[in-house]
């Protein structure tokens, strides 16, 4: 316990302080997976204290250990000390401005920054949702489904938002199921009682790898219809978009 | 999002509720586990009785110890979150081979852990409901209220832990205060009568030997037992690697002091220690013995609790490696708990208890029994613990000397311990432990045999899931 415990850190120790920021930086410079020994050697910070300070980051959560529990990586709390901005490309923005010019109901595009939805081009007629809160109830939402298709099912429970949200798992499995096989998400009422929408996924051209949502929100109901053709209006603009996003 | 390669979307141990337990429900878990009232209550009696003047100082070394132990669970705890404990933690030190035994000594320590609480309920509240209502038969009320624990606690766990924790923390605080009460009034009642007349002759009062407080150890290190419950709550816990290592030090360090306490006031309240080792003391008090009688009960049905949580979670992570049967790593819909494994395990071990006591065989006997055995699984499960922490270390290149000196001063007392217990165990203990090492190898070819790949992969842990990383680039 000698050399882990007893040495705690207070704000009387700027040398400590300056160190674990050192440490976060080398973090970030040298990449996925540099390990506690390399980042001692680095910033020629004595081996005990490197790792004293290396636990503290990773029970704060700044920084997290790989599965061989030897490596580090900038863990997402790291990402609230420098927010990215985010805004569409201009092209892509043009791009969205063809869409609205063609349907009546909401066009919104959405970034996915890993299991986080941000909105990239709302639709200014018709004010989405809180991305917040589309991010913290993914299982009701068209755009929360896509993310979801690609990660799997969230681990804590389903909201039930409307009468109507799945909240059974096994069905929103299928649901999930659905999504990969026709590339479209679509929930009526789910979110709320008398909205719908319809989302496809914007891919990389090159590896395929999730980047954004396009959405369509409208009234419930008329979201219930088949819509082959609004469908198909998705699809093309969202290859559109694929390479202006990726 | 840059894939990288080894990290997977999604937890090996996906299912339970991730990441929302806060600080406060994991050292409830801890030191409900240990049961520290019903053990101060009892333990302290059992170490004077060995160790006579010498008591406080044979729970002081067992303190260290313990110490020393939970020094190197601190060392995987900081670094790795698991549902399984200690035998997770193992796998990373001593790959499959130490992380089987281990598996198999949490589930036998663990299990016999809970009987042994239900067994306590059993002979403190069957003797407490018939000392309270004249008619009542001590064996049957005894029996009742193990059924009724043994549902309510089935209920709670499956509820959740963070309810289990609440409820734990509760029970514990109020039995812990009204023994406190009880034993500061029995001192100031009885201490002013002098001479220990009321301690046996012939167990060293007066002479501090080094041999009667080493004896003393054993009793003392068996009150601990329990306190690195909250490293199966890994998954669950807000701040895993904050709050785990943390409540099982304050499990260690605040039981170490209520033991130091009690067995201080025992030894100058003479007249507590001189009713006897195996009924709670009494002194002239009887209103004081039915309050502590109160005190035990809740003490002993809150470690059924908990001792069932830390049970029913390194199953399901045996369950989520292919080692036991897969029904056992579901989880419940709403609750997110190993509800399957909760509904496998209570009606077992509440059973062998109620056959036991049926059977005639005292509550005492029972109890005793089961908590012999069960010590032993942990000493053992704590010494590849230690045994593990340092090759961990090695592996990953965190090696650093103190874990090195500190495991190796665990180590060394644990397995010394362990062995003067089996050299003094009468053939009833021989027998159980060579039974136990016996099933423990047989299971051990079978699954080598039928789930070899899972079993030389043991060791399943939350791992950082692409979600977690903010990802730069790979490098």
């Amino acid at each position: 316990m000698t050399s882990v415990t007893s040495g705690s850190i207070s704000g009387r120790q700027p040398q400590a302080v300056r160190s674990a920021l050192a440490i976060l930086e080398e973090v970030a410079a040298a990449g996925v997976g540099i390990t506690a020994k390399e980042i001692s050697t680095a910033l020629r910070i004595p081996p005990a204290t490197t790792y004293r300070l290396l636990n503290l980051l990773v029970a704060e959560e700044y920084l997290v250990r790989l599965p061989d529990l030897g490596g580090f990586a900038l863990g997402r709390r790291s990402a609230n000390l420098a927010p990215s901005s985010v805004a569409a490309p201009t092209a892509a923005r043009q791009v969205m401005r063809r869409l609205r010019e063609r349907v009546r109901w909401g066009a919104h595009l959405v970034a996915f920054d890993r299991h986080r939805l941000t909105f990239l081009d709302p639709d200014p007629d018709h004010p989405p949702t809180d991305a917040d809160e589309l991010s913290r109830h993914p299982h009701a939402s068209g755009l929360g489904r896509l993310l979801l298709a690609e990660h799997g099912l969230p681990d804590g429970p389903l909201t039930r938002l409307t009468p109507r949200t799945v909240v059974d798992r096994d069905e929103l499995a299928g649901r999930l199921d659905e999504v990969r096989a026709t590339g479209l998400a679509r929930q009526c009422g789910e979110f709320h009682a008398t909205l719908g929408c319809l989302a496809v996924a914007v891919r990389a051209p090159d590896d395929g790898r999730l980047v954004a949502g396009l959405a369509l929100t409208g009234p419930a109901e008329r979201v219930a219809a088949p819509n082959t053709e609004l469908v198909d209006l998705l699809h093309t603009h969202a290859g559109d978009l694929a390479p202006l996003l990726a | 999002m840059t894939r990288i390669p080894g990290l997977r979307a999604r937890s090996p141990v996906a299912g339970l509720h991730r990441r929302t337990l806060r600080p406060l429900g994991v050292f409830a878990q801890s030191v409900a586990t240990t049961a520290p009232a019903g053990a101060m209550a009892s333990t302290p009696l059992l170490v004077i009785a060995v160790a006579g003047r010498g008591a406080p100082w044979s729970f002081a070394v067992a303190a260290v110890l313990v110490g020393l132990v939970a020094a190197c669970i601190a060392v995987f705890a900081r670094r790795m979150a698991a549902a399984g404990g200690l035998y997770s933690f193992t796998a990373k030190g001593l790959g499959a081979g130490g992380a089987y035994a281990c598996a198999v000594a949490m589930v036998v320590g663990y299990g016999l852990l809970v009987a042994a609480a239900f067994s306590g309920v059993s002979w403190y509240g069957g003797a407490l409901v018939a000392r309270l209502l004249p008619g009542v038969g001590a064996v049957g009320a005894g029996v009742a209220l193990v059924v009724v624990l043994a549902v309510t606690v089935a209920v709670c766990a499956v509820r959740g832990v963070r309810l289990a924790g609440r409820v734990m923390l509760v029970i514990e605080a109020a039995s812990i205060g009204l023994i406190l009460v009880v034993l500061v009034a029995l001192a100031v009642t009885t201490a002013p009568t002098g001479v220990p007349a009321g301690v046996p002759a012939g167990t060293g009062v007066g002479a501090v030997g080094v041999g009667s407080v080493a004896v003393g150890v054993l009793p003392a290190l068996a009150a601990f037992i329990g306190f690195d419950s909250a490293a199966t709550l890994g998954v669950e816990a807000r701040r895993p690697y904050a709050s785990v290592p943390r409540a099982i030090g304050a499990t260690a360090a605040v039981t170490a002091v209520l033991y130091l306490v009690a067995t201080l006031v025992l030894l100058a309240a003479p007249g507590a220690a001189a009713s006897g080792v195996t009924s709670p003391p009494t002194g002239d008090l009887s209103w004081a013995s039915v309050l502590m009688d109160a005190g035990i009960v809740a003490s002993f049905g809150a470690c059924a609790l908990a001792a069932l949580n830390t049970l029913v979670r390194v199953l399901f992570s045996l369950a989520r490696e292919g080692l036991a049967p897969a029904a056992l790593g579901r989880t419940h819909r709403r609750h997110l708990t190993p509800a399957v494994a909760v509904g496998v395990t209570v009606p077992v071990l509440a059973a062998v208890v109620v056959v036991g006591t049926l059977a005639g065989i005292t509550p005492e006997a029972v109890f005793g029994g089961l908590l012999s055995v069960g010590t032993l699984a942990f000493l053992a499960a704590y010494l590849l613990v230690c045994v593990a922490a340092p090759r961990f270390l090695a592996r990953i290149g965190e090696l650093t000397r103190g874990v090195v000196v500190t495991a190796v001063l665990a180590s060394v007392a644990l397995a010394a311990t362990a062995v003067v217990v089996v050299l003094h165990a009468g053939t009833g203990l021989v027998v159980t432990l060579a039974a136990l090492v016996v099933v423990g190898a047989g299971g051990w070819l079978l699954l080598r045999r039928l789930r070899g790949p899972a079993l030389r992969a043991m060791g399943v842990y939350d791992e950082t899931t692409t979600a977690d990383v903010l990802a730069v680039r790979a490098r």
